[in-house]
């Protein structure tokens, strides 16, 4: 009786307030601040962040979205696992060390790469500059200069907008105001592409899943194999030694 | 209450308790890292029939990490130790390229296992100070790491024998628990 009632309601609210979920990639060189910005937006505490070299993923509701973010490693020995999660992308999030000039080109090579990609070009991408609050840090004109950003959204058509920030502002109230609106902006955009990306999205995630499942019944079946034929010949070893 | 027990509480609270599992196939290296990380002598480590068990402090944790043995005809018993399990560590011998898919495929058995959903994974990946050991990208792509996306996963490099990255990875792991 109270299983009925609640099914009830809650196929009424989905009505009433259906909601979309979606992906996004936190994308970037390592220390460009990534996990930071991702537990910011989660209002976790930013409290003793280890580098990613691996995979995280967390989620969220945001008006009338629900958010998953994958939070990768950015680091040039992980970087490679990016590609397997391109297609469930609705959006990335590209950040960037404002104050480490230095590695601008790496990760202006690391953006192209990405962006080229046939799994992103056309998805909308917000780029963070982000640790504005360290001295001499790039602003926004420079930093969109040292990307070759227009060139690069432009040609790969992707829907842009760069954030000046400070993830390590904090979480919550005390969250970047610049960050919010980048993320607003991010998920507004999707909802006004929503029915296209989505579409685009399922066919995407459809045929790699198709071919994971392939990949994984490939890997059992050649480790089956290997299996029997090391018992097998580890049962001749013991025939040999014994007779 | 009386001053022991205040003490007592007091010292409770930043020694929570977390059960740790090592597993990892045969040879990988997990008896040495477990030794290595209560610092005791290396030598003499011969393959586990059963499983070692040892207590570790970090930042306020008390790590009870349990080593199982690997070899195919144990793997079967991994199962008895799944109950409660803070965090998995998988070990791999960085430099055995030729068991990769098996212990992809192993791997991929074990974090179907419904005790173990959710729990966080930090791979060990062990023997770097062997020439041929392969880096972290190469073992993600080998093990076929993207699949799993319904857990936190972390790759560190490491050497049981020397030592280096193990205790990034411990650090790794305390982290990824004080949000809970
Ligand atoms: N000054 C300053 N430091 C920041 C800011 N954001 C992040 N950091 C610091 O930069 C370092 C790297 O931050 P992470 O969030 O771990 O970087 P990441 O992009 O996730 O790096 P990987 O996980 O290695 O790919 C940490 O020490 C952060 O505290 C910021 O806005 N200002
Ligand atoms: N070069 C090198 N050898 C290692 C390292 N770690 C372990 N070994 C060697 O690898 C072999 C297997 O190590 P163990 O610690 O017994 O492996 P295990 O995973 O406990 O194996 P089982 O108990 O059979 O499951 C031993 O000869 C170790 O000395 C390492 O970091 N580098
Ligand atoms: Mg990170
Ligand atoms: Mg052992």
């Amino acid at each position: 009786m109270f299983s009925v009632m609640g099914n009830c309601i809650s196929c009424w609210k989905r009505h009433r307030e259906p909601h979309k979920e979606i992906t996004l990639l936190l994308v970037g060189i390592d220390n460009a601040g990534k996990t930071v910005a991702a537990k910011g937006l989660l209002g976790e505490s930013i409290e003793g962040v280890a580098p990613t070299v691996g995979f995280s993923s967390s989620s969220m509701r945001y008006d009338k979205f629900d958010v998953t973010l994958h939070d990768l490693g950015g680091g040039k020995k992980i970087r490679a696992i990016w590609k397997n999660y391109l297609s469930e992308a609705y959006g990335l999030i590209y950040v960037v060390d404002s104050s480490d000039g230095e590695r601008m080109q790496e990760s202006k090579a690391v953006l192209k790469d990405l962006l080229q990609n046939p799994r992103i070009s056309g998805k909308p991408v917000l780029v963070l500059a982000n640790k504005q609050d360290v001295p001499g840090a790039l602003d926004e004109i420079d930093v969109v200069d040292q990307l070759d950003l227009e060139l690069l959204v432009n040609t790969y058509k992707c829907p842009c907008r760069v954030e000046t920030c400070s993830a390590s502002l904090g979480q919550g109230k005390k969250m970047d105001a610049a960050l919010r609106a980048g993320f607003r902006w991010l998920l507004e955009t999707i909802g006004a592409n929503f029915d296209l990306l989505h579409k685009r999205v399922e066919h995407e995630t459809a045929l790699q899943r198709e071919a994971e499942e392939q990949d994984k019944r490939e890997r059992i079946a050649r480790v089956k194999k290997a299996q029997e034929e090391r018992a097998k010949a580890e049962g001749q070893n013991e025939e040999d030694c014994c007779s | 209450m009386g001053l022991l027990s205040i003490l007592r509480k007091l010292k409770s609270i930043p020694d929570r308790e977390l059960r740790i599992l090592l597993l990892g196939l045969d040879n990988a290296g997990k008896t040495t890292l477990l030794k290595q990380l209560a610092s005791e002598d290396i030598a003499h480590i011969t393959p586990t029939q059963g499983f070692n068990i040892k207590s570790v402090q970090s930042e306020g944790f008390k790590l009870n990490v349990w080593d199982i043995g690997g070899q195919r005809k144990i793997r079967p018993y991994w199962r008895n130790y799944f109950e409660n399990t803070d965090v998995l560590i998988y070990v791999i011998d960085s430099a055995d390229r030729k068991r990769f898919e098996e212990t992809g495929v192993e791997l991929a058995e074990l974090l179907e296992e419904e005790k173990l959903s959710g729990v966080p994974l930090l791979i060990y990946a062990n023997k770097q100070d062997l020439f041929n050991a392969a880096p972290a990208s190469e073992i993600a792509e080998g093990l076929n790491l993207h699949t799993i996306r319904d857990r936190v996963w972390q790759i560190q490099a490491c050497s049981a024998m020397t030592g280096e990255g193990i205790k990034d990875g411990m650090d790794w792991v305390c982290k990824s628990l004080k949000k809970k």
